[in-house]
């Protein structure tokens, strides 16, 4: 097995620990940086796959995820202006009125192990901060907001509708939390939706990509 | 949690048979299947006969040694039986067990003062088995004593509170409680152990009894123990205590024992 194979191997089993040190061993075998970020960024997207599936465990898709935090690490020095957003920067938040961020969370790391930068704006974020953010950030190419009670679903509407006629453009916005439903998402005006975590970073890549 | 595989034992009459009639496959079955189910020691008790012990006790090491790598627990009441195993193991296991009774220490410690040998201690001594949690700590400070003297670190020793039955209990498990948490609080490094079937002799749907009791030891500080690794449901018990005191990050020990087949599987 190569060292980049290992690399992914590794990654998958959510073995956190060993995937800096086989991520310097790639880099000393003569692979590039660029190259082996895009393979993580590839067996992350095997693993939501397989959660999405039902084949893995939240711990495991957790797990694999901060394994690719720790590779990125390692990475970072390497590669063109010490930036790993290729896909540039999603900003995050739950909506206002709902205090949920287990899902929240994990929804960001995903997406940060999908290639890019994330800002995470917390719970009860009102539309108006989602906005802010836009502004505020460089290249901002995805919006992601999280609901997670049903009370809270207009909220994830009204936020949609706000950033969407802020007359800000070059991003994506994508919805999710228990309660959603495509349909549902349909009605808010996003550009998408994902059921959970794993198919989240699909997604936003997707949209970006 | 450290597992002991208890099977290997003369005790057991199925065990005994297959030394009776020199079985080895059976017995290097027996430690095939601790092994695979994640044993970290293999016991290995002869209960034979005084003249016999010996020689049948170099027999089931070969045989566990011939199928797996996991290290042998010395399982005699002989202190002196238990040295001289030592010499058929190809690596550093347990010695099962001294105590504060007669000169098993003095047998023992010294010789495996400078190796990585580790060992159980049983807090009983002349005097029997002592009735107060007070009188065991008692046994306990004279043991560790003589392992300070014998330069034997507190993370080499397993130290067994003994657990008696239950049902002639009368505070059920409460005094061994406050030996276990005793003894924590006084190392933190050193391992607590127990044989877990003593706990529910004589009562109905024994198994029961075993698991409840392996948790509430367990939340004590009980990190070690003699069972059946083989027993799904107790391994599952096992895996899900650690995760449930914080010892198992993300759950993911106990992922990885379902996955591979340790516990919770559809037989």
């Amino acid at each position: 097995m190569s060292k980049m194979e290992e690399v992914k191997a590794m990654l998958e089993a959510g073995k956190a620990k060993l995937v800096p040190g086989l991520v310097q061993e790639a880099l000393d075998e003569g692979n590039d940086a660029q190259s082996i970020l895009k393979a993580m960024i590839e067996s992350m997207g095997v693993v939501g796959d397989k959660f999405s599936a039902g084949e893995v465990f939240i711990p495991e898709m957790l797990m694999a995820a901060k394994g690719m935090a720790k590779g990125v690490v390692v990475l970072k020095p390497l590669l063109a202006g010490g930036s790993t957003a290729y896909l540039g920067t999603c900003i995050i938040g739950t909506v206002e009125g709902d205090l949920h961020d287990i899902g929240k969370n994990l929804v960001a790391m995903m997406i940060e192990s999908a290639g890019f930068e994330v800002v995470d704006l917390g719970v009860d974020v009102s539309a108006a901060k989602f906005i802010e953010a836009i502004k505020a950030n460089n290249n901002v190419t995805l919006v992601a907001l999280s609901g997670l009670l049903t009370t809270t679903m207009p909220a994830l509407k009204t936020s949609v509708e706000a950033i969407k006629a802020s007359g800000l453009t070059g991003f994506k916005v994508i919805v999710g939390g228990a309660p959603i439903t495509p349909e549902f998402a349909a009605t808010t005006g996003a550009d998408g939706f994902a059921p959970d975590a794993g198919s989240a970073a699909v997604k936003a890549a997707e949209l970006v990509g | 949690m450290i597992i002991i595989g208890e099977k290997i034992n003369g005790a057991i009459p199925s065990v005994a048979k297959a030394i009776a009639e020199k079985d080895a496959g059976f017995i290097r079955n027996l430690a095939k299947a601790q092994a695979e189910a994640g044993a970290n020691f293999i016991d290995v008790c002869a209960s034979v006969e005084n003249n016999l012990e010996l020689e049948t006790m170099k027999w089931l090491i070969d045989l566990v040694q011939e199928v797996t790598d996991t290290p042998i627990a010395i399982d005699s009441p002989h202190a002196h039986i238990c040295v001289e195993a030592m010499k058929f193991c190809k690596k550093p296991g347990i010695i099962n067990s001294v105590s504060g009774e007669g000169d098993k220490i003095e047998v023992v410690f010294p010789v495996i003062a400078d190796t990585q040998w580790e060992c159980v201690a049983l807090l009983c001594d002349d005097t029997g088995i002592p009735k107060t949690s007070e009188k065991r700590m008692e046994v306990f400070g004279e043991i560790m004593k003589k392992a300070k003297a014998y330069n034997i670190a507190p993370s080499r020793l397993h130290i067994d509170p003994l657990v008696e039955m239950l049902c002639t209990s009368e505070d059920g498990i409460n005094m061994v409680v406050d030996v276990i948490k005793d003894i924590k609080a006084q190392y933190p490094a050193i391992h607590v152990t127990g044989g877990l079937s003593n706990i529910s002799f004589n009562l109905p749907a024994r198994k029961l009894v075993n698991q409840a009791f392996i948790v509430l030891a367990m939340n004590a500080g009980m990190d070690s123990g003699i069972i059946a690794p083989t027993n799904q449901d107790l391994m599952g018990m096992i895996y899900a205590t650690e995760a449930l005191l914080g010892k198992d990050d993300y759950c993911m020990e106990y992922i990885g024992a379902y996955r591979d087949e340790l516990f919770g599987q559809k037989k």
